[in-house]
């Protein structure tokens, strides 16, 4: 090799340089495994693709699988379809076998015996980073994009009477042209999914001007177009998006105006394993969740106006009304501990005026404790605010609403032990509307210059 | 070619199939005979065809295309007279292709001298010969087979004042073959022809020869005991002739009618049909690839037969409701297309006279297992005529040239028994041998090459099939195997150009040999053996181990 030149050196790094960027983004353009493209070549292009993120898990997956493959044999009999299957750094060999899928060739071209009238194909992806849903999801939104599906759904294992007409209800409104997003609806008892009836909805209804009910779900349903749109999103190296990427998806679909619709499903039973039951994680993947969402997107929605209702297909979702076993009492004591241990964090989060409702009704005998709905929508929109501002750790801001959300939620069980389902619809109604009244408020504090205390 | 003096000749056939009324006349009158077939053998031996299928051609008021039978043993004065016809088969002969003839068993024509003896009286000895009835509820709940235009299996006989039974219009009276004067006197009838040196019969309609209380009337014990008789004096008395059976069925259901190899030499693969143009649509091997895996293995003296087109309509009886429904959607949208169950279309109408797809489908046919029957007209693209009834469109005259009438007839156009063809698309100016024997890329010169290839190797006809199951679906990918010869054929479903890996380790070291063009490709080794092919492209490569 003939001797190097200071310039040469200085080119010959800059080379090295060029070539290492370009391996890195190589390598993040193509988190698609070389076994996962070979599959999706065999597969060309479809029209429906539904995505489940398997973890591993044969026992539920094959109940899955099923479900989506009786849906498109009842259901979409002409069309052209795949089921892809991310395993998420686990792959689940177990379940290929158990379906009596021998090889990679056959396991991927036949399902069990099938009346569609088209091969259903299942590819079965893996991914080199570490499992997560927002990887899984990625991954889905890139087969989707690649085989130009028209229409996508998405559907948990955990899901454990996951039906084929679940799925088709998901498919059919994207697959007519109707809508692009589809979320589902279910069946509730009337005490269930309170975080979603006092936070989750009213909260991303008032800020995003649409109305979905369960932002945070295991099955929803996607267009090819929105598919595209969140794929090239540059977001998939961020938490929020790796633990719980649905809502984001949802909220991209609304604020890029995608038409977005609402399905009925009915009552959902899921494996024990499924969801978090721990309030403080749930909290850090939901509420941090949508707390990210509102940051990220605030562009679309600072000057928008109110909510408008969303086209809902089958009936109205239902409330049941079965007795409930929550502590009361206790959800109370930890309400008032919570609030005493964090008054220095809460200091720093709330307005003034705020705080001191809230340091008012920390005080209240429990028998005559009340948290407003006024209070509680201002308490949030504080929250969501300095959360903007970051004006403590994101992460130990998000925790700190906790408590808080024990003391509505404590509220809430007390006034409306008895209310009957269409009372509870009566009073979350005024809650959404509680919301869109002092979207001005968020608005306010949003913009306002904060000074974060060190 | 058909290796003469081979009892298993059916097994490499090439059978086309045609109506002497269609092909050529040769006196002027309208309607094509025996003597303008004879003068058109030269034309079918140099498409290189082995056998040909003869509908029915016996005296008969055709009511019913001639399956409405008046005499067995006779020729229908408009297609000339039993001495023409055994000038046509000599002339066949001569040119090493043999002559299917149909045998329609289960019925007469209601104007044959048996039917009209039978209806004279209760007492008159061919009373028996058919099957009546004092109500019209015996054998409850048969289904009727020409849904479009019966409403009944049983037809009220005003002259004798009973019902009689028919499976197929209410002019053609079935057969009683529990009487065995019939099956004696239907033998006689096979022995004419036999003896005249006739090749094999196509038993028309099958499953329908026998009636038993409580049962579908179809596919019985005592209808296989008939078979067998027949077969058996028929091997004893005519060793090399053949019986090809019609049924309808499904494959496992016509598998019974093969026997212990001591019933039918060979019988049509009817679902097979609609699956190898529903496949073509969907761009999905699927429904082809779950056909043959539902077919049962059969006798290794029999044969299957298998087709794309024929005189009837495209029957889509062996389809699931959502199969049909989606062949009328995609292939007969027009409902003037459709006639019972099934599609009134010829092949290349259907095609959107695609050239790529007609090739595939024809590729199809040549190779898959079983010997191929080649519908009249089908290898020119001939064109259809929906609106001539029935399903006479699709049984207009064979188009020879551009000359008045396509050549088939110097009569005036209004005495030809159908209009021929002329649209712009499919009319005999455009369409027509004699122009495409001047076109060396025309469809008949593709044709004979694939016929004549398909004839050099036996591995078609007798090979064994084993599909390969690349991950692509859209393309079918099998190896035929037989002795030595090997055949791997590829073959791309869809519009558009494909990638396929096929797993051909088992063959590791075997050269791939283009049959067409004699190419030589890679040899085969422990890699997928990656292949590219263009929209409707198939291959054919002779694997050789060298």
């Amino acid at each position: 090799m003939p001797p190097l030149f200071v310039d040469d050196v200085v080119g010959s790094f800059r080379i090295q340089q060029f070539e290492s960027e370009i391996s890195r983004a190589l390598a993040e353009n193509t988190f698609l495994t070389d076994d996962l493209l070979r599959q999706l070549m065999g597969v060309g292009e479809v029209d429906l693709l539904v995505g489940i993120s398997s973890h591993g898990d044969a026992s539920t997956t094959s109940h899955t699988l099923r479900a989506i493959e009786r849906s498109f044999q009842q259901y979409f009999t002409r069309q052209r379809a795949v089921i892809v299957d991310v395993c998420g750094g686990g792959k689940d060999e177990g379940g290929a076998a158990a379906a009596g899928l021998s090889n990679v060739a056959e396991k991927n071209v036949r399902l069990a015996e099938s009346a569609s009238l088209r091969t259903v194909h299942r590819v079965t992806g893996d991914f080199s980073a570490p499992p997560s849903p927002g990887m899984a999801l990625r991954t889905i939104l890139a087969a989707a994009d690649l085989l130009r599906a028209r229409a996508c759904a998405v559907v948990s294992p955990g899901t454990l009477n996951l039906a084929p007409d679940w799925i088709a209800n998901l498919l059919r409104p994207v697959y007519q042209g109707k809508v692009d997003f589809v979320a589902p609806l279910y069946t509730r008892h009337k005490f269930q999914g309170l975080l979603a009836r006092t936070l989750l909805y009213p909260m991303s209804r008032a800020i995003f001007g649409c109305r979905i009910r369960e932002l945070y779900s295991d099955e929803w349903g996607f267009s090819g177009r929105l598919a595209a749109v969140c794929l090239n999103q540059d977001v998939w190296h961020e938490e929020p998006i790796l633990t719980r990427p649905e809502a984001w998806m949802a909220i991209s679909a609304i604020s890029s105006d995608f038409r977005c619709c609402q399905v009925f499903l009915g009552q959902k039973l899921q494996s024990a394993t499924g969801s978090g039951t721990n309030i403080v994680e749930v909290f850090r993947q939901t509420v941090g969740n949508l707390f990210w969402c509102i940051e990220s997107h605030q562009s679309a929605w600072l000057d928008g106006e109110r909510s408008k209702p969303g086209q809902t297909f089958g009936p109205d979702p239902e409330l049941t009304s079965e007795p409930t076993d929550l502590n009361r009492h206790r959800i109370f004591e930890m309400f008032r501990s919570g609030v005493t241990e964090l008054e220095p964090i809460l200091s720093s989060i709330l307005d003034l005026e705020t705080h001191a409702e809230i340091k008012s009704i920390v005080s209240l005998e429990e028998n005559k404790f009340k948290f407003a709905s006024d209070l509680w929508v201002r308490t949030l929109y504080d929250f969501v605010a300095s959360y903007h501002h970051t004006v403590i750790n994101r992460d130990h801001l998000v925790q700190a609403l906790v408590p808080l959300y024990r003391g509505v939620t404590f509220s809430f069980l007390v006034e409306h032990f008895d209310s009957s389902p269409a009372e509870m619809e009566a009073v979350s109604e005024g809650l959404c509307l509680e919301f869109e009244r002092q979207k001005p408020y968020l608005k306010e504090r949003w913009k306002a210059k904060v000074e974060v205390k060190s | 070619m058909a290796r003469q003096g081979d009892n298993l000749w059916y097994k490499d056939a090439v059978i086309y199939q045609l109506h002497v009324r269609t092909f050529c006349d040769s006196n002027a009158d309208g309607i094509g005979d025996f003597a303008g077939l004879t003068q058109r053998l030269d034309y079918l031996q140099d498409l290189g065809i082995t056998a040909i299928w003869l509908l029915p051609f016996y005296p008969s008021p055709l009511r019913d295309d001639g399956y409405d039978i008046t005499d067995y043993a006779s020729v229908h004065p408009s297609y000339g007279s039993l001495e023409d016809f055994k000038t046509f088969l000599t002339a066949a002969h001569n040119r090493g292709i043999r002559i299917i003839i149909e045998m329609v068993l289960n019925h007469t024509s209601d104007q044959h001298p048996w039917f009209k003896e039978a209806r004279s009286s209760r007492e008159n000895p061919k009373r028996d010969w058919y099957v009546w009835s004092q109500t019209d509820t015996r054998y409850e709940g048969v289904r009727i087979i020409f849904v479009d235009t019966e409403t009944s299996n049983w037809a009220w006989d005003p002259i004798s004042k009973s019902y009689y039974w028919h499976r197929f219009f209410s002019h053609q009276p079935d057969l009683n073959f529990d009487n065995p004067a019939v099956l004696e006197a239907l033998w006689e009838v096979m022995k004419f022809w036999l003896n005249l040196g006739v090749d094999g019969f196509r038993f028309d309609a099958i499953p329908y020869l026998v009636e038993r209380e409580g049962t579908p009337c179809e596919n019985l014990p005592e209808t296989h005991a008939i078979i067998r008789d027949l077969r058996k004096r028929l091997d004893l008395a005519y060793p090399g002739r053949m019986l090809l059976a019609e049924a309808n069925n499904w494959p496992v259901d016509i598998r019974a009618y093969f026997g212990d190899g001591d019933e039918f030499h060979a019988a049509f693969h009817f679902p097979l049909m609609p699956r190898m143009f529903m496949s073509v649509k969907l761009e999905d091997r699927k429904p082809i690839i779950d056909i043959l895996e539902q077919t049962p293995e059969i006798p290794d003296n029999c044969q299957w037969c298998i087709f794309l087109r024929n005189h009837d309509e495209l029957t889509l009886e062996m389809v699931t409701d959502i199969e049909r429904d989606y062949m009328y959607d995609e292939y007969a949208m027009d409902t003037t297309m459709r006639i019972n169950r099934g599609i009134r279309r010829r092949l290349a109408p259907m095609m959107d006279n695609d050239r790529r797809r007609i090739e595939l489908l024809n590729g199809l046919l040549m190779s898959m297992p079983g010997t191929p029957i080649v519908y009249y007209g089908d290898e020119i693209g001939m064109g259809d005529n929906i609106y001539l009834g029935d399903r006479n469109g699709v049984r207009t005259p064979m188009q020879w040239n551009g000359e008045t009438n396509a050549g088939f007839s110097t009569a005036d156009p209004e005495r030809l028994y159908s209009p021929v063809i002329s649209n712009a698309v499919y009319g005999s100016q455009v369409i027509n041998v004699d122009s495409q024997k001047r076109s060396e890329h025309s469809l008949l010169r593709w044709m004979k090459a694939l016929i004549q290839l398909r004839n050099s190797f036996q591995v078609f006809g007798r090979g064994s099939i084993r599909f390969l199951n690349p991950s692509n679906h859209r393309v079918l990918a099998y190896v035929r195997q037989f002795g030595e010869e090997t055949v791997l054929v590829v073959n791309n479903l869809s519009s558009s150009a494909q990638a396929v890996e096929l797993d051909v380790r088992r063959f590791k070291g075997y050269i791939p040999i283009e049959m067409f063009g004699r190419n030589l490709f890679p040899r085969l080794g422990d890699l997928p053996y990656l292949l590219t092919l263009g929209p409707y492209q198939f291959y054919w490569f002779q694997l050789r181990q060298i």
